[in-house]
């Protein structure tokens, strides 16, 4: 279970201030599966690396299983972006040196996994995915939809509860795009509380229910 | 985890070789240098002291100088003439040495039938051979009844000899020597052994005759060059020196006129001109270590930000500051650290080939290979910190909007 209250964040780049969440307030249960709308910069983003522990809020809390995250250190957040929580982002952000394997492998190094283990992990993930006969070839040599499915297995491969996943579908054709969120189903199904944003109402669908931002603010109803 | 830190950072380096590889130049010439050099210095001492010990042990050489020039005044020769009782008194005067001959040496031509050479003719005595640790391989060498005598007799040296008399049946024949329009025969009563070239001269070209017939017959004087004395063992040499300059204070009344150089110091100079040379070179090759230093660090920062995104992605996934900071540690200290190894196979091949071109012996100083390398882990140690420090600190956020 996570839970937002009065959250703002303002970014201050230089001279000018840009207030990019306004006091947002909400909460998301285990086991849900939530699209977040809005339109170009209505502060998705924000609210998305606020969720990942990737960015501290200007004010506000945010409870992550009934604690709150402002209480901990770069350590515990890492440990807590390691453990808890799995990313997806709408530009992959796969290794682009390394095999399709080590990326997937990567969440487990830091979690302090052994060699022969995090291996044989990485590869079932990978294999669950649709992607058990490419695990040696660069994220170069696999297509965009081939990409996504990495990025969830590595998102996936510590077994976190929740999933977030920023327009995850945002750079892939509609047929790609479905599959992605098959699979999301899937883990839903499994008991990951997953987070989307989304630009699409089709793929805002096949959430339980939508939170909607505007500049900044929650749109109610 | 460590382990895993060490891959990452390789896999960092063997991405980008050619890169990886000039960016450890300068290390890899730093390294090189100072064991070359340091290898150049042992072995060129090596070589000065069998040199200088070639000409025998503990000698003190006592030659006729040159007063200074000043206040408008030129310099002229020295006005003590060395006679050839001289050496008994300086004998006397230092009860540290052991030995002392005169000595004195022209050139002048030999002939023997068709063969004509120009070479040294040295007037001297017996002794000669033990100061010098020479002996004759056929024959004999010059003795005391020979001094007595004003013999007409004469050892050659080993090639002298060789390009006489081409068989090596020369003992009891005669050789001639000719010099300013006057020519002297001699009868050879001994060849002597090969010798190496030394600081000395060339043993080995050069013939030897009693100082009393050199003295009657050739220069038609009773001045000697010079002197040469033994002291017991090298430690008195100093005491020597000083005693036989006090001689030539009493005697003269004068002994800046006179050149005394013991062999220790003749090894000293050499030995301080060698060391400041080591340590000047040794100075450069440091310094290139430093500037080898600074390419890593230049490498690194253009790789930190380069892999901003790289950096933001794995600490979205978990990574802490800590095996963000290890990473790029290890990698710069690989960097050094090949670069050093590397540099050290750089340093054994200058070293090897420069000793064969110096002629000394190839000398590598184990100190000198350890501390070398050491010193390019602390350098890439060093140089590696700002750069990983800067990519630890990265927000994940900012790293991973990187464009
Ligand atoms: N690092 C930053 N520095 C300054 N302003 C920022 C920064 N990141 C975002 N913003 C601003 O904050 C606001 C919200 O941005 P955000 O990225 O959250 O929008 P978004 O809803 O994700 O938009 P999009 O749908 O285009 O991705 C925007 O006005 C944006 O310009
Ligand atoms: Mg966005």
């Amino acid at each position: 279970m996570l839970e937002v209250n009065e959250l703002r964040k303002v970014y201050n780049s230089g001279l000018i201030e840009v207030e990019a969440l306004k006091g947002v307030s909400f909460r998301i249960d285990d086991g849900e599966m939530v699209a977040i709308m809005g339109p170009s910069g209505s502060g998705k983003s924000t609210m998305m690396h606020l969720l990942g522990c990737l960015d501290h809020p200007t004010s506000g809390s945010y409870l992550l299983d009934g604690k709150d995250v402002s209480g901990f250190d770069d350590n515990g957040l890492a440990e807590i972006r390691n453990k808890k929580i799995g990313f997806v982002f709408q530009q992959f952000n796969l290794l682009a040196k390394t095999s399709i394997l080590h990326n997937v492998e990567v969440p487990l190094i830091y979690a302090g996994v052994g060699r022969k283990k995090r291996r044989k992990i990485a590869t079932d993930v990978l294999t669950k995915v649709g992607l058990g006969h490419r695990l040696d070839h660069h994220p170069n040599e696999i297509s965009g939809g081939q990409k996504q499915r990495v990025a969830v297995a590595r998102a996936l491969v510590n077994n976190p509860s929740l999933i977030l996943a920023d327009e995850p579908t945002g750079n892939l054709d509609s047929k790609t795009g479905d599959e992605i969120m098959e699979l999301f189903h899937q883990l839903n199904d499994q008991g990951h509380t997953i987070v989307l944003v989304t630009h699409s109402d089709e793929i805002a669908d096949h959430a339980d229910r939508t939170i909607r931002l505007l500049d900044g603010e929650l749109v109610k109803g | 985890m460590f382990f895993e830190t060490i891959n990452i950072a390789l896999r960092g380096l063997s991405a980008n070789k050619l890169r990886t590889f000039l960016s450890m130049l300068g290390i890899i010439i730093g390294v090189g240098a100072v064991i070359t050099i340091v290898s150049i210095g042992t072995g060129s001492q090596q070589q000065i002291i069998s040199q200088i010990s070639n000409l025998g042990s503990n000698l003190i050489n006592i030659n006729r100088g040159f007063t200074r020039g000043w206040g408008g005044r030129v310099s002229s020769d020295a006005n003590v003439s060395f006679t050839l009782e001289m050496r008994d008194y300086i004998q006397e005067s230092s009860p540290a040495i052991k030995n002392i001959i005169a000595n004195a040496q022209g050139q002048g031509l030999f002939i023997q039938g068709e063969n004509n050479i120009r070479a040294n003719l040295v007037g001297t005595e017996g002794v000669y051979q033990d100061i010098n640790i020479y002996q004759p391989q056929e024959g004999r060498f010059i003795n005391s009844r020979d001094i007595e005598d004003r013999a007409n007799v004469i050892v050659l040296g080993a090639e002298l000899a060789q390009e006489l008399f081409e068989d090596d049946n020369s003992i009891g024949r005669t050789v001639r020597f000719n010099q300013s329009n006057s020519t002297f025969i001699f009868t050879i009563i001994g060849i002597m052994e090969d010798r190496e070239r030394g600081m000395m001269g060339d043993f080995n070209n050069q013939a030897y005759i009693p100082i009393t017939t050199y003295l009657d017959r050739i220069a038609n004087s009773n001045e000697v060059d010079g002197f040469i004395a033994q002291t017991y063992s090298s430690n008195q040499a100093t005491e020597a020196v000083n005693q036989i300059n006090y001689f030539f204070e009493m005697y003269a009344g004068d002994s800046s006129s006179v050149r005394i150089t013991s062999q220790d110091q003749i090894l000293d100079t050499m030995n301080d001109i060698n060391r400041s040379l080591s340590l000047m070179l040794g100075g450069i090759a440091a310094i290139s270590l430093v500037v080898g230093g600074i390419g890593i660090m230049n490498i690194m920062l253009v790789s930190v930000t380069e892999r901003t995104r790289e950096i933001g992605i794995r600490k979205a996934l978990g990574a802490k500051k800590k095996d963000i900071l290890v990473q790029f540690l290890i990698e710069s200290l690989a960097l050094s650290g090949i670069g050093g190894i590397l540099g050290v196979g750089v340093g054994y091949g200058g070293a090897y080939l420069i000793s064969k071109i110096g002629d000394w012996p190839f000398i590598i100083s184990p100190p000198a290979v350890i501390i070398a390398f050491s010193f390019s882990l602390v350098i890439g140690m060093f140089f590696g910190i700002y750069p990983a420090v800067k990519a630890a600190k990265l927000e994940p956020v900012e790293a991973l909007s990187y464009e």
